[in-house]
């Protein structure tokens, strides 16, 4: 046997040593109540977001419009057009951002990050917000429930990605000083 | 919210495919954070397709092609945190202490050496390489099963099985882990 071929039964035999520690007692258990729990909160805001629903409080909710066009250059940004709302302190506001999308677009991945200060109602202390969507062609509503916390505001971005493309859409959040 | 029949049935189906899952995501992943998420990853987004799920002959086939297109989509997420979790105890290597011991203490340090510096050299292969090698040799599947989970035809996982055979025995030969081998070069002929 030559040389090449002890070392080839041999790395053989390692490979086959190769370890992998077992999983950790109740990590399955866990994962999978965590699925259950994830997987229909992610089933919940597909269908908020494709659809309008009866629950938007038209007469409250300041409406933002993104115009979407994946995979057309994005103007450079110019911060005097970013769309802007103002909330106030400790009072949940709905804003509800509108996704004009000229296709339908199959599992798309929405981020929303917060500016410091600014939780989404029933996330609490998350900066981010991930899930799983679909567009339909034409307008669709994403109502988020914000509430200021702390600080003056800055910047929520609402990054959607879809294939290999991906647009970022901005919105400034002013938290007003005088509440009512 | 799932009602709780949906949750029982997500259940009934995925258990008994949960211990292959876990290992796959570790193959795949590297190390037991990424692989943990991975795995986590997989069974949220299977919840979501229960529905689907529920009428497939072979849910096991298909969650690893779920998982491993999961891994292949996200790879730079998976990888980036890769690069920040150091945590000694989150590394493959972890679970090289809780090896069974042999009763030759001696022979176990050894067994325990060459296995670590395998680890680095696995380290060194492409990431299909490396879960080609991996999935065949240490997992045992056959090259049909890598061609039905990665969507790879037989013909490329072959070729990708002999050139990680062929790196991990040079990174071993260098490193002193093996001894050299002949000076002609190797004929690429692999053992039956």
């Amino acid at each position: 046997m030559t040389e090449t071929h002890r070392n080839e039964r041999e790395l053989r035999t390692l490979l086959k040593e190769y370890p992998m520690p077992q999983a950790e007692a109740g990590f399955y258990d866990q994962a999978l109540a965590r699925a259950a729990r994830e997987g229909s909160r992610r089933q919940r805001n597909r269908w908020l977001f494709t659809g309008f629903g009866g629950a938007v409080a038209a007469g409250l909710a300041a409406w933002v419009v993104f115009g979407l066009l994946l995979g057309t250059p994005q103007p450079a940004d110019v911060d005097t057009a970013i769309p802007g709302v103002t909330i106030s302190l400790e009072t949940p506001e709905k804003v509800n951002l509108v996704f004009a999308s000229a296709t339908a677009l199959d599992v798309a991945m929405l981020t929303i990050t917060l500016p410091d200060g600014v939780e989404l109602d029933g996330f609490p202390g998350q900066r981010e917000v991930t899930w799983e969507t679909s567009l339909k062609a034409g307008r669709n509503l994403l109502p988020l429930t914000l509430v200021a916390t702390s600080g003056t505001g800055g910047e929520l971005f609402a990054h959607l990605e879809h294939d290999t493309r991906s647009r970022t859409f901005r919105l400034r959040v002013d938290i007003g000083k005088d509440i009512g | 919210m799932s009602s709780p029949d949906d949750s029982q049935v997500f259940e009934r189906i995925v258990r008994p495919h949960l211990d292959r899952l876990y290992r796959l995501a570790w193959r795949l992943a590297g190390s037991k954070a990424e692989a943990e998420d991975l795995f986590q990853d997989l069974l949220i987004k299977a919840f979501g397709k229960l529905d689907e799920l529920a009428g497939i002959e072979e849910p096991g086939a298909w969650l690893g092609r779920v998982m491993y297109h999961l891994f292949i989509d996200e790879r730079r997420r998976y990888t980036r945190r890769r690069l920040h979790l150091v945590d000694e105890g989150q590394l493959p290597g972890d679970g090289l202490n809780a090896l069974p011991g042999t009763d030759d203490p001696a022979a176990g340090a050894e067994l325990a050496a060459k296995l670590s510096r395998l680890d680095a050299a696995l380290r060194q292969l492409s990431d299909e390489q490396r879960i080609v090698v991996l999935l065949h040799d240490t997992e045992g599947y056959k090259l049909t099963e890598i061609e039905g989970l990665t969507g790879v035809p037989v013909g490329t996982v072959k070729s990708r099985l002999h050139r990680a055979r062929a790196r991990l025995r040079q990174i071993l030969e260098d490193d002193g882990t093996f001894s050299r081998a002949e000076t002609c070069r190797d004929t690429g002929r692999t053992m039956p």
